[in-house]
């Protein structure tokens, strides 16, 4: 049946129905292996001119009888093995495709006179070297302008394009306290900034939020949708993706943006931290990155998703599109995808422990480490992990066309780090927990000899426990004494004397414990056989049971004495050992991201933190600068600064600062002349940045700005992750609450906050579930009613105007800006009317079943009325927009 | 390669269809403060990436069994069964099925030592059959009401599925493994390629405790990539808290609320006016308008005021085990009269693989649950054709996969991805008759073989969308197994 699509594209003509409908069609089909990267026979069907060439075997199209063009005979032969694209590459073009393709050809293939030809992988414009472009001077522009100024001036005049003048300075602000700190600017911030408008007050201004610590929780949020932060997840107390405790590596986010730290270094780190710093577990807390993506149920999901994103978030790179076949669009063989995913087939994750806490499932620090230095990475037959090539194992490394030197150099790791046991810290940890093992028994041996009623039989187990934790306790210090000495001792006799008395002291316990056990075991099936239990079956099984118990403690019991004739030095060594090396192979992938000669490293990140203060990104595809994804348009302005990132050091605080400061940045959203219809005719898309965007908070500022406007937050910094389900109540800032799957705050993801699994770049919607829980959630409700509260409190009572004077205030902390006179005319009625009508509460209907509120409403109606208001301004169009 | 302005055109018309909040809904909202009752996919005409076909249905009902209910006792009689059973499958003429290439279908993620094996001593059926309708269908004794309806069923007893665990219940929705991921859910496509006809109710509606958290948990009716305004809107069946967010905190005025939502609208509009060129302003105008009217009209769909006491008892909201389901059935029905697109219900959750889920006691354990939902089911069944709406309203049944022929435990039976049935009514689907096989043992569905994701083709196609049209810009709704409409069993 005809749609309306079709209909639509047929009407197309000429040059127009090649672009927007025959060049896409020939992508999706057949460039893969007829385009620049393949050309196979010689063929090309990635420009017209290129068709017009044809094959190796000649023209593909017979102009004078088109049927027997051979390109439309292969993709519509009537078999499937003659047919184009084949079997496996592709789906075959349908009736209406081809009908296209055929009228394209009859019309005589025109094309855009200019259809670039691409030239191959290195001639993509992010595959070139990142090279500083000249800047332009552009006529009747002041010297002062920035580089970006000058750049982006020099497109909108080839498009006849003027930009809008600078905005208000309270718009302003308020676009940049929230872009570098996440919170709106307090009113008495508004009024400082507005007088004082001089060249450098806005850097100096950028350079003071950069240095509060909100700016890395700030930040930190945008970098953690791209690292794909999430909490743990798993059912019930089951891990099954990411790790527990993952919020040290949230932490050390936000505390190496604070700090500045060079975005190349915290790549370096997140991806080889372990390998860098063996022993540093602040550096350590960066490999979360690589800890994230742990996934219980299978090894390969895992490893692909390290892959795939470590690809997408640093490099832009789809290199996940070659697991199965080679990258239809990129130069990256599958064998490619398995050499990047050897890089990462040694590595696991274990948890350190933390000072006076033994047990990892209540604190400890989850890390990356080698675990697997000669774990073998495969080729999987078209992705199957049930087909793996295992006569060809592979060898770590990364795509061959960036010609970027790929060093891979073994790293020693020393004792602490691969014997962590040995630590002092987590020594003392098991000693103190043995210690205390011994302290709870004799403390139950001392209260079970004061009690009369004890049976003697009671008080002899006491007595046994008792015996048992020392044995436990002098069997621990004796290999922790005999491992330190192995490690530190040259004396050999020394050695074996300790090792000795390790061996001797452990047995002694086994010995002991079996005995207990076996003891247990006995009475057990006493019990058993003497129960009371009518059901035959039941009792039978019990009896079984015990005396199967009983058996395997007996064997027990006997190894533990034949233990006595083994070889007397032969103890258990404390804890586990790990390779004394690390392959270094993540070291020299993460050397090979950051080294300043990778074309892409700088330009996508320069381009993630472009979009994040401008809401449009240079490059549309954020995660794909392949060759898929055209030149953009700014392309001048992303290698200039990423070229200025890389030479400054990596520096993200001079990057926002350069951006900030520049006119571009500064632009006003709107204004009402002619300049503003002449633009948005000719640049509808504001590609060229001559207004700024209008955009929409995102979910946690919404969420904070209402703490921080009610002066209900909490600043509280750090810590464990907190339980979404009392984000209406704890008045912490939403990044610290556990962002996982099925484990978020409703209110986060009604407002499109990151999925937990994937998200370089979010997609703010208007939807009326958001209505609902701005208007109706406990939370917008408390805070609105503490923050008329507090507002009022402020205004001195001799006010000529209260009411007036409330307006003005609620709106200065809301939206930033004055009420306008229709505005505070509305405001002034509704507080009238509203008191009134809550004067006689009995007439009135009251919600009766709803959620509770942790704030009261107000009992004086002209009080509740300004809390009313308040709730209005929470919900206004303008409270979770920046203009 | 695509045209660089082709492809920022096309971005920032979807931002902009974005922005305004409903993708497709949203250009429907223009002139919509009313009901408008227009045909299903008349008032979309811009975007390429859907391809509109003649509609035959406006609405569906997806009832999921989560847990994997019985092929064998429900509408897929196997006397095979009975004959060979206590034998080993290697002992029966039929022993080809345990080497049949189809076992190849099956994708294992997590090993789970004790279930999803295929289970070799044969389990005879623990319920009979009988003919029903004038086709004679087979449908087993626990279904009498379903039963009743067998004029308007369509049996489709020939579907496989891939995963042998219960991720095969977000598999269901989404049309892929669960190691792939997640991806937009059947009835979130269906809210995105239509859009609505009634703006006061959310257009994708669930019911029920969903599939948990093991299984796919909320995905199983979520739309991912296309956003949270296409996600499927849990619904509870109580007026007082029907939605989350529906009404204000305890203590606060309907009245107090009323003149705030005044206010709002004349600050908004105010704002509208100083920003004419700022489309997101009226969006969101909207957007509050539209939660008003939800706020209003969702307590007034799950209250049965004007309800009969006879269609209160049909749907069997005066017995115990059958009120819940009954409640959600009868709520089903006002929904898609009201013009909601998909409803989606669970049914069986246990918070863990589902009730469904009958490696043991199978026999009491499925009695229990069909006496629960086979009422509720039939008299919907019927109430929608007196009403005359069944013709435009789709009725899927289906659960993850179907049981075993094997025994397992030695009154119940394993997971079986082989081969099991799904029925429909309705919505332009034959009646009366059954479509696809499986074998003897009803082990591998051996004719007309369907992947779950023909199911959902047949709904796309029945409600009038192309369903290898959707997509989005670098996103395809599937890249393999995108599924065929089952032309056969379309009337």
């Amino acid at each position: 049946m005809a749609s309306i699509a079709v209909t639509q594209q047929l009407r197309l003509h000429g040059a127009d129905l090649y672009t927007s409908s025959i060049k896409p069609l020939l992508a999706e089909k057949c460039i893969a292996c007829h385009g620049p990267l393949k050309a196979e026979a010689g063929l090309r069907l990635d420009a017209a001119k290129l068709i017009r060439k044809g094959s190796e075997n000649g023209a593909i199209v017979a102009v004078k009888d088109i049927d027997q063009s051979p390109i439309l005979q292969r993709v519509g032969h009537s078999s499937p093995d003659q047919r184009m694209p084949p079997m496996d590459e592709g789906v075959p073009l349908n009736q209406e495709q081809l009908e296209r393709l055929r009228k394209w050809l009859t019309d005589g293939m025109p094309a855009p006179e200019d259809e670039p030809i691409v030239q191959g992988p290195q001639q993509h414009w992010a595959y070139r070297p990142i090279v500083r472009p000249p800047v332009p001077v552009v006529d009747g522009q002041a010297d002062s302008q920035s580089v970006i100024d000058r750049l982006i001036a020099a497109k909108q005049l080839a498009r006849n394009i003027v930009p809008l003048e600078r905005a208000e300075p309270a718009t302003l602000l308020r676009r940049l306290t929230f872009d570098l700190t996440g919170y709106p600017p307090t009113p008495n911030e508004i009024a400082a900034f507005a007088s004082d408008q001089t060249d450098e007050s806005l850097a100096r201004v950028a350079d003071e939020l950069m240095s509060r610590p909100e700016y890395g929780e700030r930040w930190g949020r945008h970098w953690m949708d791209v690292w794909r932060y999430s909490d743990w997840d798993g059912y019930k107390l089951e891990l099954r993706g990411s790790q527990r405790h993952i919020w040290h590596w949230r932490d050390w986010i936000i505390e190496s943006l604070n700090a500045n730290k060079p975005y190349d270094q915290m790549v370096r780190e997140m991806i080889a931290g372990d390998e860098i710093a063996p022993t540093d577990r602040d550096v350590l807390r960066a490999t979360g990155f690589l800890a994230r993506s742990y996934h219980r149920s299978n090894r390969n999901i895992w490893l692909d998703a390290t892959v795939e994103h470590t690809a997408k978030a640093f490099l832009g790179l789809t290199i996940n599109c070659a697991k199965c076949h080679d990258h239809k669009f990129d130069p990256i063989g599958q064998e490619e995808y398995y050499q990047f995913r050897a890089i990462f087939e040694p590595h696991n994750v274990r948890t350190e422990q933390f000072a006076g806490e033994p047990d990892v499932m209540k604190a400890g620090l989850p890390r990356a480490f080698d675990a697997a230095p000669d774990a073998a990475t495969y080729i999987y037959v078209r992705g199957n992990e049930k087909q793996p090539l295992k006569d060809k194992p592979i060898t770590a490394n990364v795509p061959k066309y960036l010609p970027i030197a790929f060093e891979v150099r073994s790293v020693p790791l020393p004792r602490e780090s691969y014997r962590p046991d040995l630590t002092e810290l987590v020594k003392q940890n098991a000693l103190t927990e043995a210690r205390k093992r011994v302290e709870k028994a004799q403390a139950e041996l001392t209260s079970s000899s004061k009690t009369v009623e004890s049976t003697q039989a009671e008080s002899a187990a006491a007595t046994r426990k008792l015996e048992l934790a020392r044995a436990a306790l002098d069997s621990l210090e004796a290999r922790y004494a005999a491992d330190e000495m192995l490690s530190t001792e040259s004396n050999t006799l020394a050695i074996e004397a300790a090792a000795k008395r390790a061996a001797e002291l452990e047995r002694s316990y086994n010995l002991l414990e079996s005995e207990v056990v076996f003891q247990l075991a006995e009475q057990a099936l006493g019990k058993a056989t003497k129960s009371a239990e009518k059901d035959v079956i039941k009792r039978t099984a019990a009896i079984n049971k015990a005396n199967r118990d009983l058996d395997a403690a007996r064997i027990a019991f006997d190894k533990a004495i034949d233990a006595f004739e083994a070889d007397p030095t032969a103890y258990t060594h404390v804890g586990t050992e790990y390779p004394h090396e690390s392959t270094g192979r993540r070291l020299a992938l993460a050397k090979w991201i950051t080294n300043k000669n990778n074309p892409l490293t700088a330009r996508v990140a320069v381009n993630q933190i472009w979009m994040r203060h401008f809401d449009q990104p240079l490059v549309a595809n954020v995660f794909d600068f392949g060759m898929r994804t055209p030149e953009p348009e700014l392309c001048d302005l992303l290698d200039w600064l990423a070229a200025e990132f890389i030479e400054s050091g990596w520096n993200m605080k001079h990057l926002h600062r350069l951006i900030v400061s520049s006119q571009t940045y500064q632009r006003a959203s709107a204004q009402s002349s002619s300049r503003f219809s002449t633009n948005a005719a000719n640049d509808p898309d504001n590609t060229t940045y001559w207004r700024a965007n209008v955009r929409r908070l995102d979910a946690e500022q919404i969420r904070d700005s209402m703490l921080a406007t009610s002066g209900a937050l909490d600043r509280t910094r750090g810590g464990p992750d907190l339980a979404e389900e009392d984000g209406e109540t704890s008045m912490r800032r939403s990044v610290y609450f556990r962002h996982a799957y099925e484990k978020q705050m409703t209110m986060m993801v009604l407002f499109d906050a990151a999925s937990p699994n994937e998200c370089y770049r979010r997609s703010p919607s208007i939807i009326p579930q958001q209505a609902l829980v701005m208007s109706n959630s406990a939370l917008a409700r408390s805070l609105s009613r503490r923050l008329a509260t507090a507002l009022s409190n402020e205004i001195s009572q001799s006010s000529p105007n209260l009411e007036k004077e409330f307006i003005e205030r609620l709106f200065m902390l809301t939206l930033g800006r004055r009420p306008s006179d229709s505005e505070e005319d509305s405001c002034l009625a509704f507080l009238d009317t509203q008191a009134r009508l809550l004067i006689d509460q009995s007439t009135l209907h009251a919600v009766t079943l709803g959620a509770k509120t942790t704030e009261e409403a107000a009992e004086a109606p002209v009080m509740r009325a300004r809390q009313s208001l308040a709730h209005v301004l929470f919900n206004h169009n303008d409270f979770v927009n920046i203009r | 390669m695509t045209d660089k302005r082709e492809l920022s055109r096309a971005f920032s018309r979807r931002m902009l269809l974005r922005d305004m909040g409903m993708g497709f809904g949203g250009l429907a909202l223009t002139g919509l403060l009313h009901q408008e009752n227009t045909l299903a996919g008349q008032n979309i005409a811009m975007e390429t990436s859907v391809r509109k076909l003649a509609p035959k249905a406006k609405s569906v009902i997806w009832l999921f069994m989560i847990g994997g209910a019985s092929h064998l006792e429900s509408f897929d009689p196997k006397p095979m069964l009975n004959k060979y059973a206590g034998k080993t499958i290697e002992e029966t003429p039929f022993k080809d099925v345990l080497t049949s290439p189809y076992r190849a279908n099956e994708r294992v993620v997590a090993f789970d030592p004790n279930n999803g094996f295929v289970r070799n001593e044969i389990y005879p059926l623990q319920v009979g059959y009988r003919q029903w309708g004038h086709g004679g269908l087979e449908i087993s004794n626990w279904w009498p009401h379903v039963a009743a309806c067998a004029d308007d069923l369509c049996l489709v007893r020939s579907m496989w599925t891939e995963d042998s665990n219960h991720g095969a219940q977000l598999q269901f929705h989404t049309g892929r493994h669960r190691i792939d991921g997640f991806f937009p859910t059947i009835g979130s496509w269906v809210n995105y390629g239509l859009g609505s006809i009634n703006e006061n109710l959310p257009q994708f509606v669930v019911m029920g405790t969903p599939v948990a958290d093991c299984c796919g948990g909320q995905e199983a009716h979520r739309a991912n990539y296309l956003g949270p305004q296409y996600d499927g809107i849990p619904l509870k069946v109580d007026p007082h808290d029907p939605l989350p967010y529906a009404k204000p905190p305890k203590g606060v005025f309907e009245e107090e609320q009323a003149g705030e939502f005044q206010l709002l609208r004349e600050l908004n509009r105010i704002t509208a006016e100083s920003f004419p060129n700022d489309a997101t302003v009226e969006a969101r105008m909207k957007s509050y308008e539209l939660a008003f009217r939800m706020q209003m009209a969702v307590p007034e769909v799950v209250k049965f005021d004007d309800e009969s006491t006879q269609t209160l008892d049909d749907y069997g909201l005066n017995q115990d085990s059958t009120r819940e389901f009954g409640r959600q059935m009868l709520t089903a029905r006002r929904l898609v009269e009201r013009g909601v697109r998909f409803v989606q219900v669970y049914h069986g959750s246990n918070g863990g693989a589902g009730n469904w889920d009958a490696h043991a006691n199978l026999k009491t354990g499925h009695e229990r649950l069909c006496k629960q939902i086979d009422q509720p089911i039939g008299s919907l069944l019927k109430d929608l054709k007196a009403r005359g709406m069944l013709d435009e309203t789709l009725v899927v049944w289906a659960s993850e996969f179907g049981r075993t022929p094997g025994s397992q435990l030695s009154n119940g039976r394993d997971h079986h991805p082989y081969g099991f049935t799904v029925w429909m009514a309705g919505g332009g689907i034959r009646g009366g008759i059954s479509h696809g096989k499986t074998d003897e043992l009803g082990f591998h569905a051996v004719e007309e073989r369907h992947y779950v994701t023909d199911i959902h083709a047949t709904i796309l196609h029945q409600l009038g969308i192309d369903p290898r049209s959707l997509s989005l810009p670098g996103r395809k709704r599937l890249e393999r197994d995108y599924g065929e409409p089952i032309r056969a069993v379309i009337a």
